[in-house]
């Protein structure tokens, strides 16, 4: 068991490490020209509705900028919930797909409850053996989330798994890794599953791993496909930021730092004093009508005549 | 065995000799009779045999770019080379801040669902051609990013990733497919994830153009490269210019009864109007009506006589970032030099887009930008026009260039307008942000060397004829009364003239293009004849 709790700490630490390298390093990517693409949801006056922007007010630069945060949650939320991207514009897919992810949503959902549940513990407050309400609801909450999660995932899974296999259009540009991405997570539906329907009482046995992993304990009783369970989920974590799935988090900055980014360049903002320091790159593209010679800036590139190529 | 049914993959693009998939006319969008018959249409034009000798990069049959066979096998080599070194400048701070964030994001997480194909009307109207997947040239270029850019374990990354040979073959076609995608970017729209391949499609031409020096002539030479040196893309220098606008003010002048006459490098001008120089030569009743709107609303305006400065064309913005700034960066120094209150974008979508967003983040954020449409609607609004829209009973329906609808995100001034001024306005549909592209998008509306236009005018523009025809489904399109195409957009209304004249649309339906100020002073009720006629278009 010892091992298994060294491997859950490897792996949240291999997780995090990569999340936020990635984080940073996406983050400190020079800005870009601006690239967004309409409709963009925090535009305000109506105008997300329709997909209209500021620049549609005469004289623009003189009028207050209005930013609706919320028009954004009220795109990212069913986007994220109900990948309504997917069922508007490829339903077949959505069909394998939303059922896939969505029972990745319960499993996340219980890894909450279930820290709810250790910390809860931890400070005296078993709520699993108290009589009250609150441990009931939970109780069944986790139960639910891992039957229904468990289900739905290994629909998702044959689903995904027969598209990507018989149809064309997705086989031809699947490498292996999409197969195995599938499987493994499959393999996360389907030993969650066996271990409900092994006659077991997954909420209480999880619930003591949670504390045995907080505590140490070496005196946790789990049943072997649980064991199963929990190590390919500890080996999915740490694997996730290394592959494109880590879009879970990536979206952010698709979204945010580049379809919906419409920041004005004003004189002596943060942005213009960042996009001035990055004109005195130098350049080297090799092109004889570029005229770089790898000292040259872009300032300097994009000021001087260029000289008649021959 | 038509194209579609060719079983092509990603790693096909490096294999053999020759055209990979040979195209033909398709038919799957139907379009309404009497153009439902295929087999009346010219078909591909076959590349003769000099043009076979002397340009490699076959990929379709089809020839935009013209990429120089290389002349021995060490120049081969050399090239391959080169688009390696390329491929490292384009993921690298120093050479590609401008687009590196958005590139690397859709090179990494594209879950490969192609959910977004679609979405894409040349994917579309030609059957579905694999080529012409919005992800096969995204995933050539992926393929590469990941072996040779990235660092790791190659046995991993071919797990992950898979694998592609490089080579000049793959090089020279991926030449040519840059330029079978029109930039349109309603493949992004649909992406969950908010991957790009539009703008995959963007880097790779300035890969091509930035490091190798390959861009199609039309865009380099006769293009960016002309306009830097002569003045215009056009080829019309200053003094021709002045000439032609004086001849167009003559015209203009004589049409309304009364005198107008375009302002020249007006210092401290409210408005400095920038057209789209090629309005000036194959419109000019365009910029012409521009004078008289802004000499009806009293507006102190000027147009620019210095090189660069009358030609609002900006090509840079579809192949090479450097010329993009050198062109957007000489805009700005006329308007400063000037000291006018702001410039104003003649109707022209990637002129809009280039002085309105993305130039922006080059020229400093001080000269002030306003596209036409807005420009437009806020003079109706003033109520100094005397509109009268009966003078514009006839059916019109409108376009929505991507670069000013998509990517900017005006919608609604140019409805507002059309809602005021011609009562038989109807809408095509998809419209607004979810518009289809002419098909002339990125530059293709003036590229036409080779067989390229046949390509534009059965794929690329195919989907908008018959968006267009769909739009005046409740006319008689057997009867050539006028029905009127409003594009404001130079590059979406020189392709909208091609596909009209292929399908032989103004003869046999009535259907004819023009901007938007034409509808505005056609409905200008002080003017007594009609500014639109046409018996003359």
């Amino acid at each position: 068991m010892i091992i298994i709790y060294i491997l859950t700490i490897l792996s949240i630490i291999t997780f995090l490490v990569a999340v936020i390298s990635k984080i940073i390093r996406i983050s400190s990517a020079p800005v870009h020209l601006r690239w967004e693409l309409y409709p963009v949801p925090h535009e305000g006056g109506g105008k997300a509705k329709y997909g209209g922007s500021r620049l549609e007010e005469p004289d623009w630069w003189e009028k207050k900028i209005h930013k609706d945060s919320l028009g954004e949650l009220k795109v990212m939320v069913p986007e994220i919930v109900f990948l309504k991207g997917v069922w508007e514009h490829n339903k077949q897919l959505w069909l394998g797909s939303y059922p896939f992810h969505f029972a990745l949503y319960l499993f996340i959902a219980n890894i909450a409850l279930f820290t709810l549940v250790t910390f809860l513990k931890l400070i005296g407050y078993d709520i699993f053996l108290s009589n009250n309400i609150f441990g009931q609801i939970i109780y069944y909450a986790i139960f639910i989330f891992a039957w229904t999660g468990s289900i739905l995932g290994l629909i998702g899974t044959i689903r995904l798994l027969f598209s990507r296999t018989v149809d064309p259009n997705l086989s031809k540009y699947s490498s292996a890794s999409h197969y195995f991405n599938i499987l493994f997570i499959g393999s996360l539906y389907l030993t969650v599953f066996l271990w409900l329907i092994s006659g077991r009482n997954f909420v209480a046995e999880m619930a003591n791993f949670y504390y045995g992993l907080v505590t140490f304990s070496t005196a946790i009783e789990i049943p072997i496909v649980a064991y199963w369970h929990i190590i390919l989920s500890l080996l999915f974590i740490a694997y996730l930021p290394f592959t494109h799935m880590s879009h879970f988090f990536t979206k952010y900055f698709t979204y945010h730092q580049v379809r919906w980014e419409d920041e004005p360049n004003i004189p002596s903002s943060k942005l213009n004093k960042k996009l001035s320091e990055q004109l005195n790159f130098p350049v080297s593209w090799a092109a004889p009508h570029i005229g770089a010679d790898g000292t040259k800036s872009w300032l300097a590139i994009a000021t001087e005549i260029p000289q008649k190529e021959k | 065995m038509s194209a579609k049914k060719i079983d092509i993959k990603v790693t096909d693009i490096s294999k053999g000799q020759g055209v990979l998939v040979p195209i033909e006319p398709v038919d799957d969008v139907k379009l309404p009779p009497p153009y439902d018959k295929l087999e009346e249409l010219p078909g591909f034009r076959k590349l003769g045999q000099q043009s076979l000798d002397k340009y490699d990069g076959y990929i379709d049959g089809v020839i935009a770019v013209g990429v120089p066979k290389p002349q021995s096998e060490e120049e081969e080599q050399k090239l391959v080379e080169s688009f390696l070194s390329g491929l490292m400048k384009l993921f690298s701070n120093e050479n590609n801040w401008t687009f590196l964030q958005p590139l690397v994001l859709s090179m990494e997480h594209c879950a490969k669902c192609q959910t977004c194909n679609h979405d894409c009307p040349v994917y579309e109207a030609s059957g579905e051609v694999e080529i012409y997947r919005p992800t096969y040239r995204a995933e050539v270029l992926r393929r590469l990013y990941f072996k040779y850019v990235k660092p790791g374990s190659p046995l991993i990354k071919k797990f992950q990733h898979g694998d592609i040979e490089l080579n000049w073959t793959l090089i020279s076609r991926l030449v040519e497919l840059s330029y079978r995608c029109t930039l349109c970017r309603r493949c992004a729209q649909s992406c969950p994830i908010g991957v790009d391949n539009g703008l995959i499609t963007h880097e790779l031409r300035k890969l091509f153009s930035q490091e190798m020096g390959i861009a199609p002539k039309e865009l380099h030479e006769k293009g960016t490269v002309q306009q830097l040196e002569v003045g215009s893309s056009t080829g019309m220098n200053s003094l021709v210019v002045k000439d032609n606008v004086e001849f167009i003010d003559e015209d203009m002048s004589e049409k309304v009864g009364f005198k107008v006459e375009t302002k020249w490098d007006v210092e401290g001008a409210d408005v400095l109007l920038i057209h789209n120089a090629g309005e000036i030569l194959a419109w000019p009743e365009n910029p012409g009506a521009f004078a008289i709107l802004c000499e009806l609303a009293g507006i102190k305006w000027t147009l620019s006589s210095e090189a660069v400065g009358y030609d609002g064309v900006n090509y840079g913005l579809f192949y090479d970032d450097v010329q993009l700034a050198r062109i957007v960066v000489r805009h700005a120094e006329i308007a400063k030099k000037l000291g006018v209150k702001k410039i104003v974008m003649g109707e022209c979508g990637h002129e809009s887009k280039v002085l309105g967003i993305i130039g922006e983040r080059i020229i400093g954020g001080d000269v002030h930008t306003e596209n036409a449409l807005t420009f437009m609607e806020n003079i109706i609004n003033s109520g100094k026009l005397n509109l009268n829209p009966e003078r514009n009973y006839f059916p019109v329906t409108l376009h929505d260039p991507c670069n000013l609808v998509r990517i900017m995100g005006v919608v609604e001034p140019q409805r507002r307008i059309l809602r005021k001024i011609a009562p038989k306005f109807r809408e095509m549909e998809p419209h607004g942000v979810r518009n289809y592209c002419c098909g002339g998008g990125s530059g293709f509306a003036v590229m036409s060397g080779n067989n390229f236009t046949d390509w534009r005018m059965h794929f690329s523009g195919k989907m908008k004829f018959k968006q267009i025809l769909d739009a005046f489904a409740d006319e008689d399109l057997t009867s050539n009364s006028p029905k009127y195409v409003c594009a404001p957009c130079s590059n979406c209304k020189g392709q909208i003239r091609d596909i009209l004249d292929f399908y032989g649309a103004k003869e046999k339906s009535g259907i004819y293009y023009g901007g938007l100020v034409e509808l505005i002073i056609n409905a200008v009720d002080d003017i007594k004849e009609p500014f639109i006629d046409f018996d003359m278009m």
